[in-house]
């Protein structure tokens, strides 16, 4: 707990450049978005699946117009996390705050202001695109035309698509499909569990940059993710997870030079120091299940 | 670029009958795409309708009524059991509930949706087999008589799909809930048919009388003939409800959202 303050605290005054990103550090330069709020606050945070914890007293916050990027190996609790986040589990005790509204006292309210999209999901395979589209839209009471549902399809190059069912799309066009969904009601916060995996270079970039317009809609996201690469060219801050605790956080040239010169995290370097050797320095080189 | 001020901040969750409705259209659509629950739910009762009045030796089983109820009840297993559970346990291993539970929708609108949707597919069923019944077997019951059938099939259904929920609930995995779920069918329905007939002794009939789907039989030929309404269809009905509720409860109390 007293880790998760610390780095609360220190977190805003790493400022870093990114190529080919506008440069957003938690709020500190001129083009960042005026400090209105957080989108999340996540507080002492305790996930148990029987005897097993699985989050243990993770603290996190999330600055609107932020994206904060979870790393971890697997069974880091890194999902566990976004779970408890979405409602889709019961955590044993903590508490979280979506824009202030307590998504514990309030689940309804509080699932109405995120945008999901889960690490692997399906829809109805007897749906069509586009009436799984208005099914999810209808959920979060946004009520949206055939001509509304065909033009948000296409803006994500999925007009064309519309009467195809979810199982006949391309990897890359599933990934497109669940963001829509998950952004289909403008949340203030979205939630992305490992959204480019299993995506090739260039769909991952495309996602990139959708992410990065959801961004620059004014809105929050949490992801999770394996990949350094994409931590660093999307993400905010970054935070490091294993065994359920955060570990560190900072962004993601932040936690380079903070931790550059740590014992571990030299012995795996490989020449400069990159945000995978703080990683695996970090977090050790066994093999995790 | 907007600022994050723009950002739409909802004061309250969305309405139920909005949710409910998304919910109930889609769960339709599914319904009638699915040429596998169409089959079961039409093409199979009006197959074992027309067999068991083509020969002499099914009078055995009980007057007209009693066969035609035989036949309703052989369908709403089949909606409930082959097509209900199986389409849960497959939604469920596909992680179809968990996307559906980080919307705002409450968890017990997606499944009472499902629900309302297979009441409703069983009484289509139940329509097509009482005018199929009519026009080519001469069954004709009184409105009263409807009447009473198609509430009796609103109340049967409630057993036959705590039944498919228990399974449900009891089974995680879809491939081993679909084998189960015909070694189930028959003695559900299959075992029922004996109710009104003593051919195989007094006691299997006892045991068949009151089988769930022996209740239920004996429930619809009571509705279909309202006039011969007895305490027996009474105490089936009573049976049925405690039934479900026993179904209900083991699929409620043990069902899971997620494969995992």
């Amino acid at each position: 707990m007293r880790e998760a303050v610390a780095w609360r605290e220190g977190s805003g005054a790493t400022a870093r450049a990114r190529q080919g990103y506008t440069l957003r550090g938690n709020g500190v330069t001129s083009e960042a978005p005026p400090a209105a709020g957080l989108a999340l606050q996540v507080d002492d945070l305790r996930v148990s699946y029987g005897p097993k914890r699985a989050v243990d007293g993770v603290s996190l916050d999330i600055n609107e117009g932020e994206i904060f990027g979870l790393l971890g190996p697997n069974g880091a609790g890194k999902t566990s996390t976004l779970s408890a986040i979405e409602g889709l589990l019961k955590p044993t005790s903590g508490s979280i705050l979506i824009r202030n509204v307590d998504a514990r006292a309030h689940p309804g309210l509080a699932k109405a202001l995120i945008g999901v999209q889960l690490q692997s999901t399906s829809f109805q395979s007897e749906l069509k695109i586009s009436e799984i589209v208005k099914l999810y839209a209808g959920l979060y009471g946004v009520p949206l035309t055939k001509p509304a549902i065909f033009d948000r399809l296409t803006e994500l190059h999925l007009g064309d698509e519309a009467s195809r069912r979810f199982s006949q799309l391309s990897g890359g066009q599933q990934k497109r499909l669940s963001l829509l969904i998950a952004t289909v009601h403008d949340p203030p916060l979205v939630l992305l569990d490992e959204p480019t995996s299993g995506l090739d270079p260039q769909a991952r970039r495309q996602l990139w940059d959708r992410i990065e317009g959801i961004r620059k809609s004014g809105r929050s996201i949490l992801l999770t993710t394996h990949s350094m690469e994409e931590a660093q060219s999307v993400c905010d801050r970054v935070a490091i997870m294993d065994s359920g605790k955060i570990i560190t956080v900072d962004a993601p040239a932040g936690l380079i030079e903070k931790h550059k010169n740590d014992r571990n995290v030299l012995a795996v370097a490989r020449g400069q120091v990159t945000l995978e050797d703080v990683f695996i320095g970090l977090t050790g080189r066994e093999l995790r299940e | 670029m907007s600022e994050p001020s723009a950002v739409r901040t909802p004061l309250s969750p969305p309405a139920l009958t909005e949710t409910f409705r998304a919910l109930l259209e889609a769960d339709f659509t599914v319904l009638l795409r699915n040429n596998r629950a169409l089959l079961l739910s039409f093409a199979l009762p009006l197959v074992v309708l027309f067999a068991l009045f083509a020969s002499k030796f099914y009078i055995a089983l009980g007057d007209p009524q009693f066969r035609v109820a035989s036949v309703l009840t052989l369908g709403m297993a089949s909606i409930a059991i082959l097509g209900y559970s199986m389409t849960v346990a497959r939604d469920r291993e596909k992680g179809v509930f968990q996307r559906l539970r980080v919307t705002p929708a409450p968890t017990w609108t997606i499944m009472t949706s499902r629900l309302l949707v297979q009441v409703a597919a069983m009484l289509a069923m139940a329509l097509v087999v009482l005018v199929a019944a009519r026009l080519f077997k001469g069954v004709s019951l009184t409105a009263e008589g409807y009447l009473l059938t198609f509430i009796c099939v609103i109340l049967s259904s409630a057993l036959f799909l705590g039944v498919g929920q228990a399974l449900a609930g009891l089974i995680k995995s879809a491939d081993t809930l679909n084998a189960v779920g015909r070694i189930a069918y028959l003695p559900l329905f299959a075992l029922g048919l004996f109710g009104q007939s003593t051919i195989f002794g007094t006691t299997f009939e006892l045991i068949s009388r009151w089988s769930p789907g022996g209740t239920v039989e004996t429930l619809l030929s009571g509705a279909m003939n309202p006039s011969s309404w007895s305490s027996d269809t009474w105490l089936a009905l009573a049976v049925s409800a405690a039934y479900s509720v026993v179904f209900a409860g083991i699929g409620i109390r043990w069902f899971q959202w997620g494969a995992r």
